[in-house]
């Protein structure tokens, strides 16, 4: 064994600890105590955006960095910094911190999972706004944050019409990662899309509990080939394992995320993919005029196609998709940008056939946000 | 597809990574020295094949790119714990760190980038048989490839000179010496040689099996082909037979959601470790006993300094 | 420890601090230049200016209060899960769990909360968070050492293999049976104000570090001031000699194990109540095994491993820097972690062959 270490290294170790300890306490009480603004963020030098996985990750993380560029783009005195691999835990905050200190008044923090950080950051620097994507603040919310997201279901209601009237089978596949409320919801809308234009039409799930492992992704396409699906899609991180597994058996793809046709040159339909940069845009201008208090992105922000400028928009058609479906979706998206228009218009049935949601009524989008159950014609079981 | 077949068959196709890497290790433990790192080499394997498969268009040039990846990071460790001394453990640990960093890092740029990968080959006549045609005879030549290494390792391993060398290093290292042969050299050897496998094995993940590259995307299945390794008491056909266990154990949640059966997705993530962790204590002290002599010292030993 | 190693050792100890001080930390003062030397390389590489990459960090991390606070928060769970390792390792054990362990002290502490309710005082939840913590802990380490003694499974493989497990269960609680609503982020309840571990007064540092720090210093005596860390040394230089001199071997490596398992469970308590104060899906990862290398670089030394912790966790908070300085991807600091322990393994072991 090594040589024995005795006290000098430790009074060291504990040493520069205390030292640092006192340093961090001196300088800590100077600067926390920021005064409240009426308008907090106004005139930005700087915009700060986390995400939670690598810029360059065909899917989610890079829909964020592009829709960042977008801004850097519109406001070219603004500088725009971005770090990712950001985790969903207490030391996100340490980061936003970090922008915050180098000027940023204005933070986006793009997971589902950094909302406790962001809330907590918007608290210790009221003159500084942060908003979060794609989650939902449940308690009162704070002058200096909020919260927002497109209505990915939507898209996805109009893939699943394409689905449906593609599928020989009518079985569809879904693999999915783990059973949050934005999956849910998804999931359903596919189905009840599908459903719209083949009554028949089921839709398989299959849990990954993994936002990206390619092999289990394999794994659960192989499955659901297996069990007959012709047409697979996915709500995932990385998209490429699921849909080039489609394409080498011959069945049709849904993408997600981004537009993989040239992955499924034969297979691919279509697809919900992003585009943040009006919503960015729209957010950062917003903040730079001090108008974000009281504004709709001081709340739990939600656009659709009824506010029109949903950030996910339809992917473009593969040669599967006829012209009569197009036209289909195109009604169908017409539709759901109406009063009466929602994937989940009442009645909606659960998978045991319980009323969910009575007929006639048209679910908010913040009740969409939280949905619970599969509808009926998911196969698969959430359990609770 | 009943999901017998079913389970079978993605068992075949989704344990031949790690049965790569059990191979790879094997050799490495038979001759004195356990690898941790087992999965930065897969990992490196599966950036070095995807990466160079997307910029030659050959797969098979990729896997070999990947089987050097591999082999190159399991020499460090080699060279760390034989000629520095270092803790195994911590070696093949800090060997992983520094996988994940430099694939993340060089491998942005080939996220979501189409590979050309291996296909399916129908082995004409066999892939026709009920059962075995699909479990078996249906699948990419790299996964076929790793029906003949087992052989040859197993023969290599036992039938010749070299062999019987690496054995001696993990064995009785003292008479290696005395005949005048180098032990450090042939640990070194075997170590890589276990790494250039666990690549073809990362390889086999991304090139043939998943057709994609992502960070991390090995998630485990090194550490279980380590121990795997233990599980098979150093036997290359056990190893082979351990891999397709676990592969149907994966292979096993997803089909079975797929037939909407009521079960709990997280207890069957489980599955594979708490069946490893069974297998083991059932062997017990049979492993034990059949533990190349050098290895034991390191497990039984693991000194409290580098 | 052997009869020569001893001797050494004593012989050690007679000779002046400063002659044994200053070639360890010559050696490892070369280990991190070489580190930090082929990691410019790989700045470069990414067209990085490795001058502006180092005086960024300097700049940002480690002169500014939040990030500094930030390094001691992120240290102290290491420190734990580094203990955790240390102590068995005395035992010539290698715990590979401390992943794993450290999830069942988070689950265990929250376990206690919520079974405790939001009315209980919050020392009564602090005090049931600290022990279930450290009963869960120890009890995931205790599988491996039960199945070692029982089984004779090496406790390297059991203690990783129950890594996954561990994770695996932390899933199915806060995606079921623990979530708070089936429509929120999968997370527990947020932890009582009143049971959240206090801070040092004026920082947002979490009493855990002086517990940490403290623990540090108990190790340090129970392995080489009591008979019982004697014993365990013993049984870990040798076991079959400690057998024929009449020490209980088996209850040596349980306990040892055991105590190891309930230090990683108690940073997996501060983790939860000081730092996180709910179970999610991403509670400790990468921690235990972090703190099996800050051990191994502290070559199992309780005091050295405070400084390991340290480095680690300033390496962690480093990121950011790395990213919005110099403009690299944020996993570059795995790759300067890896560089500066395989520099360390290159350079600073003591002789050839000692693990062999």
């Amino acid at each position: 064994m090594s040589v024995r270490q005795s006290t000098p290294r430790w009074a060291v170790g504990v040493g520069l600890a205390c030292a640092a300890l006192v340093v961090a306490g001196c300088s800590s009480a100077t600067e926390s105590s920021g005064s409240g603004s009426d308008e907090p963020g106004k005139d930005t030098p700087a915009v700060g955006f986390i995400t939670v996985g690598p810029k360059d990750d065909f899917g989610y993380n890079q829909a964020v960095y592009e829709g960042s560029q977008a801004v850097e783009d519109a406001f070219p005195d603004l500088e725009v910094m971005l770090a990712e691999n950001v985790p969903e835990d207490d030391s996100a905050a340490t980061t936003m911190q970090r922008m915050i200190d180098d000027g940023a008044k204005l933070i986006f923090a793009t997971s589902y999972g950094h909302l406790d950080a962001a809330l907590k950051v918007a608290e210790e620097n009221p003159d500084v706004v942060v908003v979060q994507q794609g989650n939902t603040i449940t308690t009162d919310i704070p002058e200096n944050s909020g919260t927002y997201f497109g209505t990915v279901y939507e898209p996805m209601y109009l893939a699943g019409i394409a689905a449906g009237a593609a599928t020989e089978s009518d079985k569809l596949g879904y693999v999915y990662a783990f059973p949050i409320p934005q999956t849910i919801a998804n999931i359903n809308a596919f189905e009840r899309g599908a459903q719209s234009v083949n009554p028949d039409v089921e839709t398989i799930t299959v849990s990954t509990s993994s936002w990206c492992d390619p092999g289990k992704q394999q794994a659960a396409a192989e499955s659901l080939l297996a069990e007959g699906v012709d047409v697979l899609t996915q709500h995932q991180d990385c998209t490429s394992t699921v849909i080039q597994a489609a394409e080498k058996a011959g069945a049709m793809t849904v993408g997600y995320h981004a537009d993989a046709s040239e992955l499924a040159p034969e297979g691919w339909l279509t697809g919900a993919v992003w585009d943040w940069g009006p919503v960015y845009t729209d957010i950062v201008q917003t903040v730079v005029d001090g108008d974000f208090v009281g504004s709709g992105y001081n709340d739990n922000f939600r656009v659709g196609y009824k506010t029109g400028t949903n950030p996910f928009v339809l992917a473009p058609y593969g040669p599967g998709v006829s012209e009569e479906t197009i036209a289909a979706i195109e009604d169908a998206q017409a539709w759901l940008g109406t009063e009466e228009g929602s994937p989940f218009a009442g009645p909606v049935l659960d998978q045991d056939g319980e009323v969910e949601i009575e007929e006639g009524v048209i679910p908010t989008y913040a009740e969409n946000d939280a949905m619970d159950f599969f509808v009926q014609g998911v196969v698969g079981n959430l359990a609770q | 597809m009943s999901l017998f077949v079913d389970v079978l068959s993605g068992g075949v196709s989704g344990g031949t990574s790690i049965m790569y890497a059990g191979v790879g290790e094997t050799v490495s433990e038979r001759a004195g020295v356990i690898n941790l790192g087992t999965e930065g080499s897969m990992l490196v394997g599966a950036l070095g094949s995807y990466a160079v498969g997307v910029e030659t268009g050959n797969p098979w040039v990729g896997v070999l790119a990947g089987a050097a990846a591999g082999g190159a990071l399991a020499l460090l460790h080699g060279y760390l714990v034989v000629r520095r001394g270092a803790s195994q453990f911590a070696s093949g640990l800090s060997l992983l760190f520094l996988a994940l960093g430099l694939t993340s890092l060089f491998g942005a740029t080939y996220v979501g980038q189409p590979v050309v990968g291996f296909d399916t080959w129908e082995i004409p006549l066999l892939s026709d048989l009920p059962v075995l045609g699909p479990v078996l005879f249906q699948h990419d030549p790299l996964l076929y490839l790793g029906y003949v290494l087992v052989p040859t390792v197993w023969f290599v391993l036992f039938k010749t000179r070299i062999g019987l060398l690496v054995r001696t290093a993990g064995e009785r290292a003292d008479s290696l010496t005395v005949h005048g042969y180098s032990v450090d050299a042939m640990r070194i050897g075997a170590v890589t040689a276990g790494g250039v496998l666990a690549g073809m094995g990362g390889a086999h993940l991304a090139t043939a099996y998943a057709n994609a590259w992502f960070e991390n995307m090995v998630a485990g299945r090194g550490f279980i082909a380590v121990a795997l390794v233990i599980f098979a008491t150093w036997s290359p056909w056990r190893v082979l037979g351990g891999a397709y266990l676990f592969g149907c154990a994966i292979a096993l949640g997803p089909a079975l959601q797929a037939r909407a059966f009521e079960i709990n997705q997280f207890l069957l993530d489980a599955v594979p470790f708490v069946l490893t962790l069974a297998v083991l204590t059932v062997l017990g002290k049979r492993t034990l006993s059949a533990s190349p002599a050098e290895l034991k010292r390191v497990f039984e030993n693991a000194p409290p300094s580098g | 420890m052997s009869a020569e190693a001893k001797v050494a050792d004593a012989e050690v100890r007679t000779v002046p601090v400063v002659a044994r001080v200053v070639p360890v930390i010559a050696r490892w003062v070369g280990a991190l230049s070489v580190a930090l030397v082929l990691f410019s390389v790989l700045l470069l590489l990414k067209g990085a200016n490795p001058i502006t990459a180092y005086t960024g960090i300097w700049e940002t991390t480690f002169l500014r209060s939040r990030p500094l606070q930030e390094i001691f928060v992120q240290m102290t769970p290491l420190v734990l899960g580094a203990l955790a390792v240390a102590v068995p390792a005395r035992a010539g054990l290698t715990n590979v769990g401390g992943e794993g362990q450290i999830i069942m002290g988070g689950v265990g502490a929250c376990g206690a909360s919520l079974f405790l309710g939001d009315t209980a005082s919050g020392g009564v939840i602090l005090g049931a968070m600290i022990v279930c913590a450290m009963l869960a802990g120890a009890l995931w380490a205790g599988l491996a050492a039960a199945m070692r003694l029982v089984a004779g499974v090496n406790e390297a493989i059991s203690t990783l293999l129950l890594n996954f497990v561990a994770l695996d269960l932390l899933l199915f609680l806060i995606y079921q049976p623990w979530r708070e609503s089936p429509t929120g982020q999968p997370a527990t309840k947020e932890l009582v104000d009143v049971a959240k571990l206090p801070v040092i007064s004026g920082t947002q540092v979490n009493m855990g570090l002086v517990l940490a720090i403290g623990l540090a210093v108990v190790v340090f005596v129970v392995l080489t001031r009591t008979k019982w860390g004697f014993k365990i040394s013993v049984a870990g230089g040798n076991a079959e000699a400690a057998r024929r001199s009449g020490l209980n071997v088996p209850v040596l490596i349980l306990s040892a194990l055991l105590i190891g398992g309930a230090l990683a469970g108690l940073a997996g308590m501060i983790q939860f109540a000081g730092v996180e104060y709910k179970l999610r899906a991403s509670f400790g990862y990468q921690l235990g095994y972090t703190s099996f290398l800050a051990c191994w670089l502290a070559r199992h030394q309780p005091f050295p491993i405070l400084v390991a912790a340290f480095v680690f966790a300033a390496l962690s908070v480093s990121s950011d820097s790395l990213q919005l300085d110099a403009g690299v991807p944020a996993a570059s600091i795995h790759v300067l972690t890896a560089l500066i322990l395989i520099a360390v393994l290159g350079f600073t072991a003591q002789r050839k062959k000692a693990t062999a």
